[in-house]
């Protein structure tokens, strides 16, 4: 916030509304293109925008770590996934009018839901609130109080990277 | 049970009637290896009871009335279930003839059952016999007699059936369970119908009130026409008599058992048991009456026509039990109680006799032991002779005592009809009994010439003069010395004996009608001697056909074939419970069963599977393999709750 | 800046655009990348919260590293089955995975 706060409002809200665009039009492009690539590239626009919405809600920490994970690692690595898989090759099978209807108006009924508890719910602050944002802070916290949290990830991750392993290399030594 | 020591009757009504029950236990867990000593054991068990029921009947023989011992065993609502000891007279004369038999019998298997593999475990299934008989008989409560009621049951089951790979044998078993049981389902059915309306089971509360008529007159008619079921089945009466003769598949010793003191015994002492009670319905009394005497006059015919030395003996076991429940149902509580105790002596006594023989020669038929050389076995066919006197009602043999006192029973009820019966039952009795003693005293054209060169002669001689022949020969002379007393001295103290229990109970009126039967029309003296004339007669009959040298020896039965054949086939008893049991059970019961088992059972279980399997057929459509509909449905039921929730 | 509302919708329609992937795509990919556009949604969601309601605003910035966190491994495990399946079945349509039919 405080990186805002030299530019004028108008120009903030700008900033902001052209980011929601740009995060809206990338998740359209991750969505709707039947090209594999074009939904990698839409999903690093949105989640480019989500970094800069990041940037808006105050946290240049999380902005940060979300380029680097999500724009660096993720989409990295389904590009890589597309590269092995070669879907490319493939068909493209025809869209089925049916299924696309239901899956729009299931999506819409939920978004219809989730907009309407958003809307309605009476949102209270917390009556204190501390202006603490830095990042050491984060890291004290990280390593104190939700050290046991930050570990189990830690576990969770490599579990995911053995299994990761496990599931496309061995399989394939085990099939051939 | 700190009173145990303080108290000899108590301490010797616990010991004498558990120690053969221990001594079961100890046979079967420790001992079966060892004969001797297992047979060791279980004599001196039950010698032990005898003593100790010799102990009781002497020390409470002037009792002021009956001493009972019970602890509760267990109760349910304001239904309470005592289990004890009820010692009066009736059960301790019952004990004490239980114990005797047993005793006698034990020690004559001995010798009759030396050598036998099975040894060990025909010495258990004694004690367990003794055991459960004892119990039953001193049993406080009707549900504790049930128990061992049927205890006896399948004590006599497993002796019938000894001998279990014979295919006859096992049978025979069978057979005598299942009919006993058939009874004693009726048994059960009367003491639940007790314990719904009277709601005590207790023998002598419920003595009590059937003297006072304080149950319902239904209550009582119902429950002892069922009870009497029971006492059907036990002593084999009409119509479920084919068991006893078919159980003679056990060996004599277990026959003898079986006949006189235990197991047929046991629905007669059952009936005297609870005697005011029954005498409360006089329906009961009647139907027991009728069945009593068709029971005996119909073994009386099947005596007539077999040569088997052991059924002949059954049979009239069966009409012995016949004229007692007779006595019993005719309002003699002392006459039907007093031959059950001279016919307990007796019969044994002829059973042990046959088995001497039958353990001599080999065979069961009277003919060929007669051919062989039966007589020259000196003891034995005096004290079967004797034995078959008391049998015949002959003077001054035990049976002719008791035979009076129930023939004089009979002559005081309303109908002639009875008596009659009663006499032409005590002509059959001796014309079978003496036609069997012919048979092997004065066989036809004398003693074959291959016995005469005696070819197993000298085997005999050794034998009949060794241990075994003594352990045989011993119970039967003690048997035969009771017989001969037990008439002639004993009757006016049992009779104050039993009368006693009665007369300090409430249903002392009971006893006066047989006391009296001058009173009902025949005189005493004309009774006596158309009771002894029967039995004379019947002699005399079997002597013109049997005994005298140029005899037929076919009875005049045989210038009637088809009676006959109907004698000798049990009045077709066995063919009617064969044809029942294959149209009634096996092509109707069973096979409503099997239609249960197959359609409703496997039905059942067939449509549930049925039902499961169609039921999974038809939710299996949304197993699609779509992953995208199943998450679809998922999250428009979502959306479509959550909306739900928030409108 | 701007209100929490304004953030929980554009979240909800990330969320919702992420659903209609999940729900229409055939290619398994293109569901995984629907998968993390509805992950970042929720994060956003978080973030939102933490921005405008929580006590400590620390506490929602370490929540939304968790799930960045369970998203990478996600990521990861979602991209070896994929792999897994397209060599088993020489496609990564998932109209195809239907082995499991009723």
């Amino acid at each position: 916030m405080d990186t805002f706060s030299s530019v004028t409002p108008v120009l903030a809200q700008a900033a902001f509304w052209i980011t929601v665009g740009f995060t809206v039009s990338g998740a359209a492009i991750a969505v709707f293109p039947r090209n594999i690539l074009y939904n990698v590239l839409g999903l690093a626009l949105a989640l480019s925008g989500i970094a800069g919405l990041y940037l808006f809600l105050g946290s240049f920490f999380i902005a940060l770590m979300q380029l680097l994970i999500y724009v660096g690692a993720v989409c990295i690595a389904i590009v890589f996934a597309i590269m092995l898989s070669r879907p490319l090759h493939l068909e493209t099978p025809k869209r089925a009018i049916p299924k696309v209807a239901l899956g729009l108006a299931a999506s819409a009924v939920f978004f219809v839901a989730s907009a309407s508890v958003a809307l309605r719910t009476e949102w209270v602050p917390a009556v204190e609130r501390s202006t603490d944002w830095s990042v050491e802070t984060i890291g004290h916290m990280l390593l104190t109080r939700y050290e046991l949290v930050f570990e189990v990830i830690s576990l969770v991750l490599l579990v995911a990277i053995i299994g990761a392993i496990v599931t496309a290399g061995f399989s394939r030594r085990l099939s051939s | 049970m700190d009173a145990l020591p303080r108290d000899p009757v108590l301490l010797a009504t616990v010991l004498g009637t558990s120690l053969p029950f221990l001594s079961m236990a100890v046979i079967l867990i420790f001992t079966r290896a060892n004969r001797q000593l297992s047979s060791r054991i279980s004599v001196a068990a039950i010698g032990c009871s005898l003593a100790s029921a010799l102990f009781l009947l002497i020390t409470l023989r002037a009792a002021p009335g009956a001493i009972q011992y019970q602890t509760e065993w267990f109760s349910s609502g304001n239904f309470n279930v005592a289990f004890g000891y009820y010692l009066d007279p009736l059960s301790l004369l019952m004990l004490t003839i239980v114990a005797v038999i047993a005793f006698l019998v034990q020690v004559y298997s001995l010798g009759y059952m030396a050598g036998d593999p099975g040894f060990s475990r025909y010495y258990a299934f004694q004690s367990l016999f003794a055991w459960a008989m004892m119990n039953m008989v001193i049993a406080g409560s009707l549900l504790q007699l049930f128990i061992f009621w049927e205890l006896v049951g399948l004590a006599s089951y497993l002796l019938i059936g000894f001998y279990y790979e014979k295919w006859s044998a096992s049978q025979a078993g069978k057979k005598a369970f299942v009919m006993t049981r058939v009874g004693d389902v009726g048994f059960f059915l009367g003491i639940i119908i007790l314990v719904i309306g009277f709601g005590n089971l207790g023998i002598p509360e419920l003595n009590t009130a059937g003297a006072s008529h304080s149950i319902p007159q239904q209550l009582i008619t119902v429950s002892a026409l069922l009870i009497l079921c029971g006492v059907i089945g036990k002593s084999a009466q009409f119509p479920l008599l084919t068991w006893l003769p078919d159980a003679m598949e056990g060996q004599t010793p277990v026959s003898a058992l079986l006949h006189s003191a235990t197991m047929v015994a046991a629905g007669v002492y059952m009936f005297s048991r609870i005697f005011p009670f029954f005498s409360a319905s006089p329906e009961a009394m009647t139907a027991a009456l009728a069945i009593g005497t068709v029971t005996m006059i119909l073994a009386s015919t099947m005596a007539m026509v077999t040569y088997d030395i052991k059924q002949v003996w059954a049979y009239s076991t069966i009409s012995q039990l016949g004229l007692m429940v007779m006595a019993l149902a005719a309002g003699g509580y002392f006459a039907g109680v007093y031959h059950l105790t001279t016919h307990a002596g007796f019969k044994a006594l002829l059973f042990l006799c046959s088995g001497i023989f039958i353990h001599s020669f080999h065979t069961n038929d009277m003919r060929i032991i007669g051919k062989e050389g039966g007589r020259r076995l000196t003891i034995p066919t005096v004290c079967m002779t004797i034995g078959a006197l008391a049998l015949a009602g002959v003077f001054p043999f035990s049976g002719f005592f008791s035979k009076e006192a129930i023939l004089g029973v009979l002559a005081a009820q309303p109908g002639k009809i009875w008596l009659y019966a009663g006499l032409i039952g005590a002509l059959l009795t001796a014309y079978y009994s003496f036609r069997l003693i012919f048979y092997i005293v004065l066989p036809q054209g004398g003693i074959s010439a291959s016995s005469d060169s005696g070819h197993h002669e000298p085997s005999h001689d050794e034998e009949h003069h060794g241990y075994i022949f003594w352990a045989m020969a011993v119970p039967v002379i003690i048997l035969a010395g009771l017989t001969l007393i037990l008439g002639l001295f004993f009757e006016h103290p049992l009779q104050g004996f039993i009368s006693g229990m009665l007369g300090h109970g409430s249903a002392s009126v009971l006893l006066v009608q047989h006391t009296t039967p001058e009173a009902h029309g025949i005189g005493h003296e004309l009774l006596l001697a158309l009771g002894v004339s029967a039995g004379l007669f019947g002699i005399a009959l079997a002597w013109f056909e049997f005994g005298r040298k140029d005899s037929s020896r076919t009875g005049f039965l045989s210038c009637f074939p088809s009676i006959w054949r109907l004698f000798d086939l049990r009045w077709f008893m066995d063919i009617f419970f064969r044809k029942a049991l294959d149209t009634a059970v096996y092509a109707g019961l069973t096979s409503l069963f099997t239609k249960n088992d197959r359609r409703i059972i496997d039905g059942a279980i067939d449509g549930i599977c049925f039902f499961t399997e169609a039921g999974g057929r038809l939710f299996s459509f949304l197993q699609s393999g779509m992953l995208q509909y199943n998450l679809l449905v998922m999250a428009l039921g979502a959306g479509v709750a959550i909306l739900f929730f928030l409108v | 800046m701007n209100s929490l509302n304004t953030y929980l919708i554009i979240s909800a329609f990330l969320f919702s655009l992420g659903l209609l992937g999940v729900l229409q795509r055939r290619n398994l990919i293109g569901m995984l990348i629907s998968v993390e556009l509805m992950l970042n949604a929720a994060n956003l969601n978080f973030m939102a919260f933490n921005r405008f309601l929580t006590p400590d605003p620390v506490v929602g910035q370490i929540i939304a590293l968790f799930v960045m966190g369970l998203a990478a491994a996600e990521a990861a495990i979602g991209l070896s089955i994929i792999l897994a399946l397209f060599r088993k079945m020489h496609s990564i349509n998932i109209e195809r995975a239907q082995k499991l039919k009723g």
